[in-house]
């Protein structure tokens, strides 16, 4: 018999790192199998019918609706309790760490800038204000925030997209520990718990866009943010993300890993002499320059800024083909552009 | 009248290099070398005289045979069994029996001491130490006395040499100076090799300090220009170099630094660019040469004074900076009244340290194999007391 | 609040005292009765908006316009930076450095300056390694520049890159780095550790050209510098850098001087007992103590280096000023003799110190035995105002390793230093005499001083300068627990104890001398009376 040199895959260089497309979707078949098999187990109930099932009501009487409590109105109370938080750190530490990494491989820098804030002897909630572009940047800032605010910090997520069911609002509460509020009116309800929690510790990622970019170009800021930052006092600290937007970008079905890169600014303070559309304007272009920073260099940016010539997020002001073709060249600065090529796939020909 | 011996016994050869590689000098206890009580030996012509010896030195290449680590170069060039010792100071016994003259002996068997004539180019121009006839002749082979079984040697009560052989000493001379006549004439003839220029001697044992002093004693000297270095690895080394005039004293792992800071030179890996143009290894080893090779200028020369063997070297530094590798063997006649003057200027008397009687030589050989740590520098045997 | 320094006068019931032993510590008994120990004033509070701070102070400077009245588009603008050699241990970032000249970046931002260029004053120090100049200067300011070419070190030996200003009325000629002397600007950030450091020294030692130093740097000087740390009418050194600071303000560039202090906070935990008074440790601070010392005794000393140097010390600043030099200079140096200064009664026999792993001119590297005597002689000694804290021909105490042992990638010139010039001699005079030009002039060490990360081949010969005043006050000089063979070599006298040591001393001073020990590593100025 002929010897054969058993070869063995190597070693991945950490046990947990989910480090390859191919493994991420082997665990989605996973997921699939369990759920067809609850599927299988819940189905004899469907024979059963009331009680075992949800009543039918009779013709003419108007069942009363229960309250929602869903959306903006879901209670996500529980994911701050001890429980919830040990049963998070482990999420984010084992499995939401290595997915990000094995997706967005993410560069942190300027976190220097935190220091000050960072050494206080109380070191003080602060918001997070990053651009938006996937769901990715969840993870990315929950993975990229320093301590002391990463075990206490909750993210502003859409109502209307992370809490419509039940399950989803409660995997994203725990999990992210993800507080839903509304993307078009800030609810009264909303801005209130918002401050509560900024009150008792609890630091915030919000996305002043609103929503996740949908041409790839970055949206305007909207006020919420700054609101909150100037009826609280807490300070804000802009965020670029840079690069996510090619991994996982809205409107594309599964994720492509690449690079990405994550950009701490200095903190802003609100002023009293400053309304709230002005501060706002103020956080919009401290992101702008941090993005400028990303892509060119601290000294570019600095320059620009001073003059008010950083590119803007929010793209040309034409729209079309010109827009998406600005988009590439602008994406190629980027870690968009330092993607690692893909593997080239040939077509099975049998 | 006992006479240390040496024999070709393979086995024990074998056992010697072993036990000169745990311990130097640990070759006596168990190698081929002997003592014994012998008659005396025959004259191989009438012509030649016996010699009582008074002191015999123990030299390097002598230690190389005890702990079995000499070349097989030499196997040829050696006739067994033979008495080791070649730096003797004797009396010459007179046909009654009485000593006499009180000579050093030139221990190189050259054409004349072979009964060879016409004798070959290299004796007729003077340079015995170069003989083409060292095993021929009507003596068995061996290219001094100490490496010949019908001489005898040193280390005896008793041997034979021809008048050519013979220098007297002079009357004012201890005979612990005398007795370094021989290997100071060695380092007479290296020292030749010193142009004035910047020079490493590498080693500070018998062999390099003589060197030194040979090369200090010059009046070349005087108007060189260039630094004399020595490396010396014990501190009473140090110090004798010191006082032998070296110009600056280092360990071995100093001088690389030392000649680079005094040459300017730079650095290209661990080979300097500019170097010194002379550096004379009086100690032989692959270690010593590839660190020659290393300091010497382009276009400069080592010579090998110390005994090399059966090294590795890497030598594409020499081809690439023509630099050459020459040997440096012995002395002749007029080496010797040279070397009487140096011994006479630096009082190197004093570089012997201790003397044995030949009983005890299994001991002698043990501390002159570990003469630099013990701060020793010459060991020698003394036949003055009984017979 | 942080409490004063004061003077300790050794009883019976004071515990044993810390001393520094290079990569480790040992706790020595000192004699009750007529010992004293003199422990600096504890940390002072740093500044809370440091960058607020940075700010107010370039906007507000002391004798001179404001920065931004300074800046205008299409000028040349130099930025020169401290280099390596301090603050010591480094600190956590955000540095000093990277602070200050981020905010003087943002205002010549908004001023439309374009022509930026930042220059590590290193003077004959090593060049800087890339992490280094990262930790210093931060990533966003290397990334930014040195791509460029914008941000570069300063070479002493660029002939070409070297400019004479002028000459001072004692003949000596400063020259400085041309890039900086054609400026319209130069900013200089310093960070001021000691008094020594900072005004017109910063400029005239760190851009300067090796001919400039030498004025200064020479063994004569150094022996009339009889106060480096305190009046400068008592340092030859600084008034010769001062006549040439005055050459500089008259015809060099315009000048404008950042200064900023920092607290002496030095030590992270656990290593923050190193900074507390012995009778304060708690059973944690006893613990790690005797955790480390014991466990340093086994670690394989390149890794103790390796552990001491990575050390990133929590000190922070805590003053910044800016302006015109010498303004700018007295109000710093108060504020570093608020943090280091102790008023001390009179001189003693003897004087003790414990030598740590690091001192100025080997961050991340080898605490040679060159650097051994510079680090007692030349900067502890001199950490004194109006007289040192021994006696003229008292004995001085040192206690460290002093192995023989060289990074030959920072110090080849230290080693031939050591095995050539010192061989033959200890004396300053006669070393600079013999020796100095060799070194100075050695083609190799100007190599490796250029394009490699080792000090000018002349450093090792200034090393020992600055000791030259130490060298000449002290009768005797011991050093305990040092290697004897090299502690001969630096012509001190080898002590295996403590108690050996002052049996030795006893020749010099007699049975019963008084004694004063400097409770470094927290830097201190005695203020003697």
């Amino acid at each position: 018999m002929a010897r054969t040199k058993l070869k063995l895959p190597k070693p991945a260089r950490t046990p947990d790192k989910l480090s390859t497309v191919a493994q991420l979707r082997k665990v989605a078949r996973i997921g699939d199998a369990i759920g067809s098999a609850t599927q299988a187990l819940l189905k004899p109930t469907r024979s059963l019918g009331f009680p075992y099932r949800k009543p039918t009501a009779p013709k003419g009487v108007e069942v009363p609706a229960e309250p929602s409590k869903l959306g903006a109105d879901f209670d996500t109370d529980f994911a701050r309790k001890a429980p919830a938080k040990a049963l998070r750190k482990i999420v984010t530490q084992g499995p939401v760490r290595a997915l990000v990494r094995a997706l967005a491989d993410p560069e942190v820098v300027g976190l220097d800038r935190l220091a000050d804030l960072e050494r206080m002897d109380d070191p003080p909630a602060v918001i997070f204000a990053p651009n938006h572009h996937s769901h990715l940047d969840t993870g990315v800032m929950i993975v990229a925030v320093p301590e002391p605010w990463k075990s206490k910090l909750v993210v502003a997520a859409a109502a209307d997209y992370f809490f419509d069911s039940r399950v989803k609002g409660t995997i994203a509460a725990l999990a992210l520990n993800a507080f839903p509020i509304d993307r078009e009116v800030t609810g009264r309800k909303s801005s209130d718990e918002l401050r509560r929690l900024l009150d008792t510790g609890w630091s915030l990622v919000i996305y002043p866009e609103g929503g996740r970019s949908p041409d790839g170009w970055g949206q305007d800021f909207k006020g919420g943010a700054a609101y909150l930052s100037n009826r609280t006092g807490a300070p804000i600290v802009p965020v670029f993300i840079d690069g996510t937007g090619s991994i996982f970008g809205k409107g594309m079905n599964k994720p492509k890993a690449g690079k990405s890169k994550v950009v701490f600014g200095a903190p802003l303070w609100p002023s009293d002499d400053e309304n709230t559309r002005r501060y706002n304007a103020r956080i919009e272009a401290a992101v702008t320059a941090l993005g400028d920073e990303a892509l060119t260099d601290f000294w570019t940016s600095r320059r620009r800024a001073a003059a008010g010539t950083n590119p803007k997020l929010t793209g040309p002001e034409y729209n079309g083909w010109r827009r998406q073709w600005a988009l590439a060249e602008h994406r190629r600065l980027g870690k968009a552009g330092q993607r690692r090529r893909q593997k080239r796939r040939w077509p099975d020909l049998g | 009248m006992s006479r240390l011996v040496y024999s070709r016994k393979p086995g024990k050869f074998a056992i010697a290099r072993l036990a000169g590689a745990v311990k130097p000098g640990a070759g006596a206890h168990v190698g081929p070398l002997a003592l014994q009580s012998d008659e005396p030996l025959a004259l191989p012509t009438p012509e030649w005289v016996r010699l009582r010896p008074r002191l015999a030195g123990i030299c390097g290449s002598d230690l190389a045979l005890v702990d079995g680590t000499a070349s097989a170069y030499f196997d040829p060039l050696v006739s067994y069994p033979f008495t080791p010792g070649h730096e003797v100071v004797a009396d010459v016994v007179d046909a009654d029996g009485s000593p006499g003259r009180r000579v050093v002996v030139v221990p190189v068997l050259s054409c004349v001491t072979r009964g060879i004539s016409p004798e070959c180019p290299a004796c007729a121009a003077g340079q015995i130490n170069l003989c083409e006839r060292v095993a021929y002749g009507h003596l068995a082979a061996g290219l001094q006395t100490g490496f010949c079984a019908d001489t005898g040697g040193g280390w005896s009560h008793e041997m034979v040499a021809h008048p050519s052989q013979l220098v007297d000493v002079p009357d004012d001379f201890s005979d612990e100076a005398a007795v370094l006549i021989e290997p100071t004439a060695c380092a007479v003839h290296a020292a030749k090799r010193f142009t004035g220029a910047q020079t490493v001697i590498i080693g500070a044992g018998t062999l390099g300090l003589l060197t030194l002093a040979a090369i200090t004693a010059t009046p070349r000297r005087k108007k060189n220009s260039g630094p004399i270095i020595v490396t010396a690895r014990y501190p009473e080394q140090r110090r004798l170099a010191k006082e032998l005039a070296a110009d600056v004293v280092c360990t071995t792992d100093e001088m690389p630094r030392l000649v680079r800071s005094r040459t300017g030179s730079l650095v290209v890996g661990d080979q300097l660019t500019s170097g010194a143009p002379t550096v004379i290894d009086c100690v032989g080893s692959s270690d010593s040469i590839s660190q020659a090779l290393r300091v010497v200028a382009p276009g400069g020369c080592v010579h090998m004074v110390g005994m090399p063997g059966n090294v590795s070297v890497e030598l594409t530094s020499l081809w690439h900076r023509e630099t050459s590798i020459s040997g440096c063997y012995a002395y002749t006649h007029a080496d010797f009244a040279t070397a009487i003057e140096v011994i006479r200027r630096h009082d190197l008397g004093r570089l012997v340290s201790a003397t044995y009687p030949l009983a005890d030589y299994t001991e002698a050989i043990a501390i002159a194999a570990a003469a630099g740590r013990r701060g020793a520098v010459k060991i020698a045997f003394d036949m003055r007391g009984k017979h | 609040m942080a409490r004063p320094g004061f003077v300790l006068e050794v009883d019976k019931s004071t515990p044993p005292l810390l001393f520094w032993r290079g990569e480790g510590f040992s706790l020595e008994k000192l004699p009750a009765g007529r010992s004293r120990v003199i422990y600096p004033p504890e940390p002072l509070e740093a500044i809370k908006d440091v960058d607020g701070a940075i700010l107010e102070a370039l906007l507000n400077p002391i004798d001179s316009e404001p920065l931004p009245a300074l800046l205008f588009p299409g000028m040349k603008l130099t930025i020169a930076f401290d280099d390596v050699s301090l603050p010591l241990p480094k600190m956590e970032r955000p540095d000093n450095r990277q602070r200050v000249i981020e905010a003087v970046l943002d205002l010549a931002a908004a001023a439309g300056v374009d022509d930026v260029h930042l220059i590590a004053a290193l003077g004959l120090h090593r060049r800087m390694h890339e992490y280094e100049l990262r930790h210093a200067l931060g990533d966003r300011i290397y990334d930014a520049f040195h791509g460029r070419g914008q941000l570069y070190q300063h070479d002493a030996e660029d002939l070409d890159n070297l400019e004479v200003v002028g000459t001072t009325d004692q003949g000596e000629v400063l020259e400085i780095n041309k890039r900086a002397a054609e400026s319209d600007l130069l900013v200089y950030v310093n960070i001021n550790s000691v008094a020594m450091d900072g005004g017109w020294k910063s400029v005239c030692t760190g851009l300067a050209s090796y001919r400039s130093l030498s004025h200064h740097h020479n063994p004569t000087t150094l022996e009339n510098t009889k106060s480096l740390m305190g009046h400068r009418d008592h340092s030859a050194l600084h008034q010769s850098v001062w006549r040439l600071g005055k050459v500089l303000r008259d015809s060099g560039p315009r000048i404008f001087q950042i200064e900023t202090t920092l607290n002496t906070d030095m030590f992270p935990s656990p290593f923050d007992f190193i900074n507390k008074r012995e009778w304060e440790w708690t059973a944690k601070d006893r613990a790690i103590y005797l955790g480390t010392t014991k466990s340093l005794k086994r670690t394989p000393i390149k890794m103790a280096r390796k552990i001491f140097h990575g050390m990133q010390g929590p000190h922070r600043m805590t003053s910044v000023q800016a302006g015109e030099t010498s303004a700018v200079h007295e109000v710093t140096l108060q504020h570093v003799y608020r943090q280091q200064l102790v008023e001390v009664q009179g001189q003693t026999d003897i004087l003790t110190m414990g030598i740590p792993f690091v001192c100025p001119y080997n961050p991340d590297g080898v605490m040679n035995p060159v650097l051994v005597m510079c680090m007692g002689l030349g900067y502890l000694f001199n950490m004194y105002r109006n007289k040192p804290l021994v006696r003229e021909g008292g004995v001085i105490i040192m206690t460290h390793p002093t192995y023989k042992d060289f990074n030959p990638v920072h110090h080849p010139s230290y080693i031939d230093f050591y095995e050539q010039v010192l061989a033959d001699t200890t004396n300053p005079a006669e070393m600079s005499r013999k020796w100095e030009q060799q070194f100075a002039e050695d083609e190799w060490y100007r190599h490796l001083y250029r394009t490699g990360n080792a000090y000018h081949g002349v450093h090792p010969f200034y090393a020992w300068y600055w000791g030259a005043h130490g060298l000449q006050h002290a009768g005797k000089v011991i050093i305990v627990g040092g290697e004897p063979a090299v502690v001969r070599r630096l012509g001190f006298t080898p002590a295996s104890t403590m108690d050996d040591a002052f049996e030795i001393a006893s020749d010099v001073v007699g049975r019963h001398p008084t004694i004063s020990h400097m409770h470094v590593p927290a830097l201190l100025v005695a203020d003697v009376k």
